[in-house]
C-alpha cells in the first residue's frame, strides 16, 4: 500500500514580516496554521510596533531595521505589510537578498510601480503573489469550478459588489487619524480596497484594455466633517470588455456591508456571498408555465442548505476562520516556492488589476495625477 | 506656570481641565485631535473667569506636533490614550504616542528636565493580580504585571506604556507621578466594565457577582489626577484611583436595570466563569482561533477573580471624593438612560 504524503512534508520555510500594523496579525496568525513553515522574525521601522507584534504572538525575534533582518535571518519569504508607498523598495530588497515576496494589497501606488515589482522579482528568478485572499475562499474556489466545468457557460456579465464600515474597526483608523497613509494614496479609500472588487471580474473579462467608465461620490453630505479632505466613500465602475461586461460597486453606506460576486453566464448564473460564504445557482428553468415560478425558489433553498451544511463542515474541521482564504492561499504560494511551479495568481492578473486601478483613480481623482 | 493636557478632549480631559480651573490653574494648553472638543472646553471654562485655553490641534503620533504641544510645560498631564481598535492601534495610540512625547520632552533646550513633571494616566489594568488568588487586596505594592502576553491588549498597550515613562524617568530624571485609575464611569462613558461582565448577543452575562467595582467617578478621578499630580510630595510615586464607598457588580447591575432599563442578564459564578474560560480556551487552541478567546482562566482570574482595593495612599496626600458614589451612580445612569432614549 502506498501512503500519500502530507502537504509540504520535508519542507521548512523561514517566513519573516516587514510591516508590524493591524494585517500583520492576520498574517501572523494564518502562517503559525501551516505546519511546514516557521516565521522567524518581524520587523518594523517603529520599534514599538515591531516589540508588540513579536510579544503578542511569541515570535523569538524583532527588529527596527529590515536590511539587518534579512542580513541575519535570511528568511526564504517576506511579508510586505507595510503601507504600499514602501512596497517597490522592499520588494527590491527582499529580491536582492533571495527572498521570495509576499505583498499585502494594494500592490503600489501606481502601475508603473507594479510593473517595476514584477520586473524585480521576474528578474531575480523569485516568486512574488499578492494578498488577494478572498479569492482563495471555498465558495469563491467552488465559483472557479463551476465556470471551469462549463456550468455557467460562457461570462456575459459580472458584478462585484463590496461593502465597507467606516464606523468598523479599519475605517475608525481612517476617520480618526488624517495623516493615515490611505489618505496619502492617489486613489485614496479606494485604492485599499479595489484589488478585492476588481480581481474578482479579471478572470471573466479577459481584454487586455476593457473600456472603463467611474464614477465616484461622497454619500451622506452630513458625513462630510468625520472624514479628513474630500474623502469620497461610494464608487461606481463599468467595464465593457469584447465579450463581456461587468459593474463593481465599492459602498459605504449600503447595509448590511456586503461583499458578493454574481456572474451572468449564457447557461447559469451563479452568486457568491463571500459574507455567509455561499455560492448558488440560478438555472435555466425548463418547467413551464405558473410551475416554472413555483420550483425555483425551492431549488434556491436547497442549494443554501446545502451550502449552510458545507459551511458546517468546515466549521467542524476548522476551516471556518475569517482569514481562511489567506491560508490556503499561502499554502499554495509556499508549495509553489518549494515545488517550483507556476505561483497562485499570475502575474498577468495582478498587472492587469493594477492597470484598471489607474485607469479608475484617474477618473475619480484627476488631480493626484498631475 | 503653563500646563499641558494631553487628550484634553476625551471623556476624562475635559473634567481634568476642570479641576485645573477649579484648583487654580488658568493656563492651560490642551491638546485635542478633534476641533470640535474645543467648545466642551471652553463652556466649561466659562465658570472660572477667563482662563488662558490654548488648543493645540494635531495627533501625537506625530513627533512635530508632540515638540509643539510640548514646548515651554513643565508640568504635563498625558491623558491621551488608546482606548480601543485593534492592537496595533492601541499601542499606537498609547506608547507611540508616549515615546514621541517624552522625546520631545527630552529634545527642548533651556528646559531642565528636573524641573519638568510629568503626570501619567495609567490604569489598574498593570497589576499582576492573578499571581495573588482571590480576595487579595490591590494597593501600589503590587507588582506590574509579568505575563502581558496572557492579557488583553488594552492592559498590555497600558502596561508597556507605564514601563516606558519609568526607563525615560531613570534615564532623564524628571519628576514622574502615576495614576492609575480603576474603572472610570460617569456622563459620556460607557455603561458596564467588564469586571460587571460581558454583553454576548442578546444576553448580559454577569461574572462579576459579589466583587467590589473599583469605581471611578471621572470628577472625583479628575479631582485624584490634579491633587496628585501637583502635589509636592508626590514625585516618583504611583496612586490608584477609585472612590471610597464601593458597590459590588452585582448592585451596580441591579442598580442599572432598575434606573437605566431592563436587560436579560445571566450570573456566572466564578467556577462556572473558569469552566467556561476553559473550554474556550481548549476550543480556541484545537481550532487554531476559529472562536476567539474572549475568556480565558488568566483573564478571568484578572478580571473577576475578586479583590480588595485601598485609596489610603490617595487619601494621605488630601484628596476626597467629590461626589458621593451614590449620586454618581444616579448622575450616570441618567444620562445611559437619555442616550438608551434618543437611540
Amino acid at each position: 500500500m502506498r501512503t500519500v504524503p502530507p502537504v509540504g512534508e520535508g519542507m521548512s520555510l523561514k517566513i519573516a514580516i516587514i510591516g508590524c500594523g493591524k494585517i500583520a496579525d492576520a498574517h501572523v496568525e494564518e502562517i503559525r496554521k501551516i505546519p511546514f513553515v516557521q516565521l522567524v522574525a518581524v520587523c518594523d521601522l517603529e520599534p514599538i510596533m515591531a516589540e508588540q507584534l513579536a510579544m503578542r504572538f511569541s515570535v523569538s525575534r524583532w527588529y527596527s531595521d529590515v536590511a539587518q533582518m534579512l542580513d541575519v535571518e535570511k528568511p526564504d519569504v517576506l511579508h510586505i505589510t507595510t503601507p504600499p508607498q514602501s512596497h517597490l523598495s522592499l520588494t527590491r530588497q527582499a529580491v536582492a537578498t533571495g527572498c521570495h515576496v509576499f505583498l499585502e494589497k494594494p500592490v503600489a501606488l501606481r502601475h508603473c510601480d507594479t510593473e517595476a515589482i514584477v520586473a524585480s522579482v521576474v528578474a531575480g528568478r523569485r516568486k512574488l503573489c499578492v494578498n488577494y485572499w478572498p479569492n482563495f475562499e471555498a465558495p469563491a474556489l467552488e465559483l472557479r469550478r463551476l465556470f471551469e466545468s462549463g456550468v455557467l457557460g460562457s461570462a456575459v456579465h459580472v458584478e462585484s459588489f463590496y461593502g465597507y464600515d467606516l464606523a468598523g474597526e479599519y475605517g475608525m483608523a481612517l476617520k480618526r487619524d488624517p495623516n493615515h497613509w490611505v489618505h496619502r494614496l492617489p486613489g485614496k479609500l479606494f485604492q485599499n480596497v479595489l484589488d478585492h472588487i476588481l480581481n474578482k471580474i479579471t478572470p471573466f473579462l479577459d481584454d487586455e484594455q476593457p473600456l472603463i467608465r467611474a464614477i465616484a461620490y461622497q454619500g451622506d453630505a452630513n458625513r462630510a466633517d468625520e472624514v479628513p479632505g474630500q474623502l469620497l466613500d461610494e464608487l461606481r465602475v463599468t467595464l465593457h470588455g469584447a465579450h463581456t461586461s461587468a459593474y463593481a460597486t465599492f459602498s459605504c453606506h449600503a447595509r448590511p456591508v456586503g461583499h458578493c460576486l454574481r456572474v451572468y453566464g449564457t447557461k447559469n448564473t451563479a452568486h457568491v456571498d463571500f459574507m455567509a460564504r455561499t455560492v448558488v445557482l440560478e438555472r435555466k428553468q425548463a418547467l413551464p408555465s405558473a410551475i416554472g415560478r413555483l420550483v425555483p425558489s425551492f431549488l434556491t433553498a436547497k442549494d443554501y442548505m446545502r451550502q449552510g451544511m458545507k459551511n458546517v463542515g468546515r466549521f467542524s474541521r476548522s476551516q471556518f476562520h475569517y482569514f481562511d482564504g489567506m491560508r490556503t492561499l499561502l499554502t499554495d504560494f509556499y508549495l509553489s516556492i518549494e515545488r517550483d511551479t507556476e505561483p497562485p495568481i499570475a502575474y498577468r492578473e495582478i498587472l492587469r488589476v493594477s492597470a484598471m486601478m489607474d485607469d479608475i483613480f484617474q477618473q475619480v481623482y484627476p488631480e493626484a495625477r498631475s | 506656570m503653563k500646563v499641558l493636557v494631553t487628550g484634553a478632549g476625551g471623556f476624562l480631559g475635559l473634567h481634568v481641565v476642570e479641576r485645573l480651573l477649579a484648583h487654580g490653574y488658568n493656563d492651560i494648553r490642551c491638546t485635542l485631535r478633534d476641533r470640535a472638543k474645543a467648545e466642551g472646553l471652553l463652556d466649561v471654562s466659562k465658570a472660572y473667569g477667563a482662563p488662558q485655553l490654548e488648543f493645540c490641534y494635531g495627533n501625537l503620533r506625530s513627533k512635530a506636533d508632540c515638540a509643539r504641544a510640548v514646548d515651554g510645560i513643565s508640568l504635563i498631564f498625558h491623558l491621551a490614550a488608546g482606548l480601543k481598535g485593534s492592537a496595533a492601534e492601541l499601542f499606537a495610540d498609547s506608547v507611540v504616542v508616549s515615546r514621541n512625547l517624552l522625546e520631545a520632552v527630552e529634545a527642548r533646550e533651556g528646559m531642565p528636565l528636573r524641573n519638568t513633571r510629568v503626570v501619567l494616566v495609567s490604569s489598574f489594568g498593570v497589576y499582576g493580580v492573578v499571581p495573588l488568588g482571590r480576595g487579595a487586596q490591590i494597593d501600589e505594592q503590587i507588582p506590574m504585571e509579568s505575563h502581558p502576553e496572557l492579557r488583553d491588549t488594552y492592559s498590555q498597550s497600558k502596561l508597556r506604556q507605564e514601563q516606558l515613562f519609568w526607563d525615560y524617568q531613570r534615564k532623564d530624571g524628571f519628576e514622574l507621578v502615576v495614576l492609575r485609575p480603576g474603572v472610570i464611569y460617569g456622563p459620556g462613558g460607557g455603561a458596564f466594565s467588564n469586571r460587571v461582565g460581558l454583553q454576548i448577543g442578546p444576553t448580559f452575562f454577569h461574572m462579576g457577582g459579589d466583587n467590589l467595582l473599583p469605581l471611578s467617578y471621572v470628577v472625583n478621578c479628575a479631582e485624584a489626577i490634579v491633587v496628585a499630580g501637583t502635589h509636592p510630595d508626590a514625585s516618583g510615586q504611583v496612586y490608584n484611583v477609585h472612590d471610597d464607598d464601593l458597590p459590588t457588580a452585582v448592585e451596580y447591575l441591579r442598580a442599572y436595570k432598575k434606573q437605566v432599563k431592563q436587560i436579560r442578564s445571566v450570573r456566572l459564578p466564578y467556577f462556572a466563569t473558569r469552566m467556561l474560560a476553559s473550554s474556550l480556551e481548549s476550543y480556541h487552541r484545537r481550532s487554531m482561533g476559529q472562536l476567539p478567546a474572549i475568556i480565558t482562566r488568566y483573564k478571568a482570574a484578572a478580571a473577576w477573580g475578586g479583590n480588595r482595593f485601598s485609596n489610603a495612599k490617595l487619601q494621605s496626600l488630601g484628596w476626597r471624593q467629590l461626589v458621593p458614589t451614590s449620586e454618581a451612580m444616579a448622575t450616570t445612569f441618567q444620562y445611559l438612560r437619555q442616550q438608551d432614549t434618543k437611540q
